[in-house]
């Protein structure tokens, strides 16, 4: 189950963020506990590097894309290295819509295509779609395979 | 709606990259913006505007939004602000929801016009987005789009809308900008506001007639449709069968296709157009049935997954393969059955279908269901190992862990299947099947011993730069020490390690040294492994991955470093040298960037290591003393005092003193220097700079020392109950030298520890100071001569405040003042000390006594006789109030006392074994009546100690629902961290730790001091000043401070055997007591204001306290006894004394009260709480 992706901004105000099968109660924690995270070890980190922290048996991989960084956090068969790939693919879509690592404003520019995005790639807590041309297809209503 | 339009804004404007929450730069600007379109929203959207109005609202509208994005892009930009001063005279004006909400409305009504469309894909919804939730009142419009409009980019939205609308459950699910509860602003809005409930069904009836339309070109909007319906929450039972029903009727139409095979070979391009439609159906299908429950039961689920494996669509093939994995773990036969071979599947483009893949393999290669089928057991197993050679980490990891015995979180698979993993990971072999779709390789390839494959792989994991890959691996040789250690620990046979891997495999490797023919996935691996090393031992390859493993602590992310120390205390055998895990772990701990979470994960890891090994309690505990050290901030004393606990059990006899010495070295460490930070390379130096640590440290030393008081006996095996000394001698060596001296001679670890408690005991903080007297106090009670005597002296001198004067050389001054009597102890000691005098009195008198009758030559009167008992019970029942002693064999009249007690004893036909129905046992929750009375020498046996199998077993229970698991917080969370679940978000900020749930002693304190006082009005109540109502005080004095809170020897004897041989009640009695140390004890009603029921129950034993234990206890027994049932329904506690219920949970029934039963959950819930109140008709008696 991926638990959550959150999006923030380099100041640690979250821009998007879905939560699953995460009890309300712990949100908001999780949302501090992650934007702490990036606050402490995300300085002059590269686009798209990836790090990693766990807390008990979940899993959280994160990184820094422009000016937003993004945060997974997963457990079960999304593992770090599961985590890494949805990410990778996040970004990945990410950057097709914005052209490059995005600014903050860009990617508010943006910001419903990215959501659409990614309610094609993360359904309901489980990595969905992982290829950019589908995810394409998808988010303007075309079928995952054209004729 | 005042509310509403000042709680949303578009969010644009805080997406200025100042530092403010968006949430509060939207409400602070709010107010000034009061939006006037409010009274719209909720008004029935009238379609039959005249042109002119239309017109002038559009104007109006185009008018908004040019403000927004001035508004958002000068807010954006400052700068370029300048560039565009047109715009700029337009005050900022943010969009509010419900211009947005209303833009939506009219939009929807104007949908004929192209501009409609770009405004909303543009503008519109992609703001909306921003909110956290979909007001239910646009469901109508959004309807209507959905049914109107043609436009792909805007349905696209309308989908995701109408999603959202669906999967709200009223808890915020989305984030981003807070919006309010729609539902209860409509009740407010007595003028027909719109709720959930209302457009719920209209949107799924909608969705649902879209998703069964048929039509070819509807058939991407059907995909959508049927996405859209997944989201809504799965308790509604109707529409999960209308889904169910959807799902199974298109697979029934597109599942079954002739030509299937053939486009799995061809890929997805390249088919003709209906194949493909069907294609896309068959993955919206599968998708879909992905998100619905599973049910086991329905063959349909197995049979459409495993025709989904064979599919085109490379999603729809991962998730038939999940649902198969899934069905597998419950049931393998069946699928085995079904499947069939599989062999194209090796070749997935999917990484998540093959992880799925090594699962469902796994399943099915370890069934036991399939022992009369081993060619479909081995073929599975083989295709598992093949997944070794993935070029994905994810893939072999997961190959890895299912072959090491662990594929899912939890560790109920036990040793023996970890044992067997790691048995089957040195000594099997990887031989490549022969391809049969190609011919071309014709040639066998070389086998592979597994652990060579794993080891190399794992290396060449370490040499990468990814900070997951590193972390994972890491991981996986965490998961590697786990199952050798449970290899080792059910001692299996043929796990020598220096056997040749390649022994195995040498045989049939001479004609084959060609690698070239594996295919791609292999190439990777095998060019690593041709090299040199043909006599490589599993020691040897363990001994260069463990070097590859300890330079990973290099990198600079923490998480790697503490996965990696987790790894290593794993792969730590207890035999091998120490030194080099000390130094990288004092050396990464002086790392002030180690969150405290992750410090006490390594604690709990020491824990779970030593459950695995109980030989290494030494090592761990030496590990575990670094962190005392040097993190005393960060770690939480009640997981470390666990582990204190454990390993001293588990030293065994040879290594209690050892063990003892690792604990209390805590005790020895200087008091932190402020400033200094000059220490924290060395490893016993303090490294608490702060105030905050220093803190810690002290509540460290708290631990410890109350730690020692309740230990120390058991570590120095001396019991006063088993002392040989005469007390004559005692009363001859008044001299304090000599006696320090011949304590230290007759039994070095006690008087090791009693130094070392005597110097808390005056030059410690306060709080220290009051936990090392009763330490002392315990000690001297348990302890036979000298030591009692000498703790008497020490006590006495502390006492009368001559301490200072004394003592001076060893003095330390924290700086605090000392107090009128010196120590400011002197209200605590003086009823201990009164004890010990009492003690001594009697104990005098009593030989007066002997020496009368010896030179009179008479004999004891049966008065007489009785008034000694009389002062034994008396004595016994004041001694309790201390700490726990074993009333049975407990002799506070000396050991001397002992021939005429059991001589009135034997007249009066009084059991000396009735005294372990103590009343302080229960009140307190020590459990170890059981334990005592099955094992009539106790831990005190003196040179063998315990039996290893018990220890073992008591250890082992640890981790279950043991007596001492139900309670401990830090227990519960050693379980969960092991067990492997826990999704609780973590702790944000250091300061939690503090703030656990965890009872920290002040807590303690502050509840003993209440609890005191509301026992003592009970006891007036019921007019009893009998020893037994002491003995509840004292559970709230002394005992409290440990009894429950903190593992003691004494309260956590039970072993799994004892608890069986003993009698249901003490069970159950002592398994209530264990309820919550904080409640107060619940059944009133049974005991305190009944003395004629007192009266009445016969009990032999004179001590009333027994009596009020017997009636306290086993009347709600005998009425209804203990029964089991489920929580049928989720309950949720209206005080207190209730507790919440998740529907079919597991409950112990203890009593019934009143409609309502108190009952015992098998492991706390969320709120912590394992027992409580529930009604009767929420519980499913079995």
């Amino acid at each position: 189950m991926i638990l959550a992706v959150l999006f923030a901004n380099s100041v640690g105000n979250v821009l998007i963020e879905r939560f699953n099968g995460v009890p309300a109660e712990e949100r908001l924690t999780w949302r501090s506990f992650l934007v702490k995270l990036g606050a402490e070890n995300l300085k002059g980190v590269k686009n798209e590097e990836l790090l990693v922290a766990c807390h008990k048996s979940v899993y959280i991989v994160y990184t820094m894309l422009g000016d937003v960084s993004i945060f997974l956090v997963g457990k079960d068969e999304y593992d770090e290295l599961a985590l890494a790939e949805a990410i990778f693919i996040i970004t990945g879509a990410v950057k097709d819509i914005c052209g490059k690592p995005p600014t903050e404003r860009v990617f508010l520019d943006k910001y419903g295509r990215i959501c659409l995005c990614l309610d094609e790639i993360v359904w309901n807590g489980l990595l969905e779609n992982t290829d950019k041309d589908r995810i394409k297809r998808l988010i303007r209503l075309k079928p995952p395979s054209e004729f | 709606m005042a509310e509403a339009s000042g709680k949303t804004l578009m969010d644009l404007i805080s997406a200025d990259p100042t530092p403010t929450v968006p949430a509060q730069s939207t409400s602070s600007s709010a107010s000034s913006t009061p939006s006037p379109a409010a009274s719209h929203l909720h008004q029935p959207m009238s379609t039959k505007t005249t042109l002119g109005e239309k017109k002038s609202k559009r104007a109006t509208l185009m008018q908004i939004q040019n403000d927004t994005i001035s508004v958002a892009k000068a807010a954006l930009n400052p700068v370029k602000a300048n560039i565009m001063p047109q715009r700029q005279r337009q005050k900022k004006k943010p969009v509010s929801y419900t211009q947005l909400a209303r833009s939506i409305h009219e939009l929807a009504a104007t949908l004929d016009q192209k501009s409609s469309q770009k405004q909303l894909v543009n503008h519109v919804f992609p703001k909306l987005a921003v909110y956290n939730s979909v007001d239910p009142s646009l469901a109508p419009s959004l309807l209507m789009l959905n049914q109107q409009c043609e436009d792909r980019n805007v349905l696209r939205y309308v989908y995701y809308y109408l999603a959202r609308i669906l999967s709200d459950t009223g808890m915020s699910p989305g984030g981003g900008i807070p919006t309010p509860n729609w539902d209860a602003l409509a009740d407010i809005d007595a003028g027909g506001g719109v709720t959930r409930a209302d457009v719920v069904p209209r949107i799924v009836n909608q969705l649902t007639s879209e998703a069964s339309n048929s039509e070819t070109e509807f058939h991407a909007r059907r995909l959508q449709a049927l996405k859209a319906l997944t989201y809504s929450p799965s308790g509604n039972s109707e529409l999960l069968s209308k889904l169910y029903e959807i799902v199974f009727g298109l697979l029934d139409k597109v599942a079954d296709v002739p030509h299937k095979r053939k486009k799995g070979v061809f890929g997805t391009k390249g088919g003709d157009k209906e194949s493909i439609i069907r294609s896309n159906l068959q993955y919206a299908a599968m998708s879909a049935l992905r998100r619905l429950p599973l049910d086991p039961g329905n063959p349909l689920f197995l049979h459409r997954a495993a025709q989904g494996v064979s599919f085109a669509d490379p999603v729809a093939v991962r998730h038939s393969l999940e649902i198969l994995s899934e069905l597998a773990a419950r049931d393998p036969y069946s699928v085995a059955m079904t499947l069939g071979a599989l062999q194209d599947i090796l070749h997935l483009n999917d990484v998540l279908a093959r992880v799925a893949l090594a699962r469902l393999c796994h399943s099915i290669s370890r069934a036991r269901a399939l022992d009369e089928r081993p060619d479909i057991r081995s073929h599975f197993n083989s295709i598992l190992y093949q997944l070794l050679l993935d070029p994905s980490e994810r893939v072999c990891y997961e190959a890895i862990l299912c072959i090491l015995g662990k594929y899912d979180n939890t560790e109920r698979h036990g040793t023996d299947e970890r044992a067997s993993g790691w048995y089957r990971l040195t000594r099997e072999i990887l031989k490549l099947p022969e391809a049969p779709s190609k011919d071309k390789s014709n040639k066998t390839k070389r086998p592979q011993p597994l652990i060579k494959l794993v080891m190399r792989r794992l290396e060449s994991s370490f040499r990468s730069f990814s900070r997951p890959v590193l972390h994972a691996a890491a991981r996986v040789v965490q998961e590697m020490g786990k199952s050798r250690a449970a290899a080792f620990a059910m001692g299996l046979q043929d796990i020598d390690e220096s056997v040749h891997v390649n022994a195995f495999s040498d045989v049939l490797d001479e004609a084959e040294t060609n690698d070239s023919s594996h295919p791609e996935g292999i190439r990777r691996t095998s060019s690593i492994s041709a090299g040199p090393g043909r006599n490589e031992t599993i020691a040897s390859l363990l001994a260069s991955l463990m070097e590859v493993v300890r330079t990973t602590v290099a990198c600079e992310c923490v998480y790697v470093r503490g996965m990696v120390v987790k790894a290593l205390i794993w792969m730590q055998s207890p035999h091998e040298s120490l030194d080099e895990l000390k130094s990288i772990i004092a050396s990464e701990l002086s790392d002030p960037a180690w969150p405290a979470s992750l410090v006490n994960d390594v604690l709990l890891t020491l824990h779970a290591r030593f459950k695995a090994t109980p030989d290494m309690a030494v090592i761990l505990l030496e590990i575990a003393r670094i962190f005392a050290t040097k993190v005393p901030g960060k770690i939480d004393a009640d997981v470390l005092q666990l582990l204190w606990m454990t390993c001293l059990i588990g030293a065994g006899p040879d290594g209690k003193h050892t063990a003892l010495e690792a604990v209390t070295i805590v005790l020895d460490l200087p008091p932190p220097q402020p400033g200094s930070m000059s220490g924290l390379t060395s490893l016993d130096r303090v490294s608490a700079s702060d105030p905050k640590s220093a803190l810690a440290l002290q509540k460290l030393v708290q631990a410890a020392v109350w730690f020692l008081g309740e230990n120390a006996n058991y570590a120095a095996s001396e019991y006063a109950w088993e002392s040989a000394t005469p007390p004559g001698t005692a009363l001859m060596m008044l001299d304090a030298d000599k006696m320090v001296a011949a304590a230290s001679s007759r039994n070095p670890t006690l008087a090791g520890a009693l130094t070392r408690l005597q110097r808390c005991a005056f030059s410690g903080s306060w709080e220290v100071r009051i936990v090392a007297v009763q330490a002392l106090t315990t000690i001297a009670i348990r302890s036979g001569e000298p030591f009692r005597l000498q703790i008497y002296e020490f006590l006495h001198t502390l006492a009368e405040g001559g301490v200072q004067s004394q003592l001076s050389e060893m003095h330390l001054s924290n700086g605090e003042d000392q107090g009128v009597s010196g120590t400011g102890l002197g209200v605590l000691i003086t009823p201990m000390l009164k004890v010990l005098d009492e003690m001594y009195v009697g104990q005098d008198e009593l030989i007066k006594d002997i020496r009368d009758h010896d030179n009179a030559n008479k004999e004891w009167k049966d008065e007489e006789l009785k008034k000694l008992y009389e002062t034994h019970e008396r004595l016994l029942d004041f001694v309790s109030l201390f700490c726990y002693i074993p009333r049975a064999k407990y002799l506070p009249l000396g050991p001397i006392s002992a021939k005429l007690i059991d001589t009135y004893r034997t007249k009066h036909n009084i059991t000396a074994s009735s005294g372990t129905t103590d009343p302080t046992v229960v009140a307190t929750g020590i459990s170890d009546l059981i334990y005592e009375s099955t094992q009539p020498a106790p831990a005190a046996s003196n040179s063998s100690g315990l039996d290893d199998d018990l220890v073992n077993a008591w250890a082992a229970n640890l981790g279950d629902d043991g007596l001492l698991g139900n309670n401990a917080p830090a227990m519960s969370r050693v379980n969960e961290f092991i067990a492997g679940v826990g999704t609780d978000a973590p702790d944000v900020d250091e300061e939690n730790i503090f703030s656990r749930p965890s009872v920290g002693y002040d807590d303690m304190w502050a509840k003993t001091l209440l609890e005191t006082n509301e026992l003592e009005e009970e006891d007036a109540r019921s007019g009893s000043s009998s020893p037994d109502s002491a003995g509840s005080v004292e559970s709230s004095i002394s005992s409290h401070f440990g009894g429950m809170n903190y593992p003691s020897l004494f309260s956590s004897k039970p072993s799994s055997q004892a608890t069986a041989k003993s009698s249901g009640s003490k069970y159950q009695s002592t398994y209530e007591g264990y309820g919550s140390p904080i409640r107060e004890e619940p059944p009133p009603p049974y005991s305190y204001s009944e003395p004629q029921s007192r009266e009445s129950f016969e009990n032999p034993m004179a001590g009333s306290g027994s009596r009020s234990y017997e009636s306290d206890e086993d009347e709600p027994r005998k009425s209804t006894g203990t029964r089991f049932g489920t929580a049928l329904y989720d309950f949720t506690a209206g005080g207190d004394d209730e507790l919440n219920l998740t529907a079919e949970e597991e409950l112990e029934i203890e009593y019934e009260v009143d409609g309502w039963f108190y009952v015992k959950k098998k492991r706390p819930g969320r709120d912590g709480k394992m027992a409580g109140l529930v009604p009767v008709l929420y519980v499913n008696q079995s």
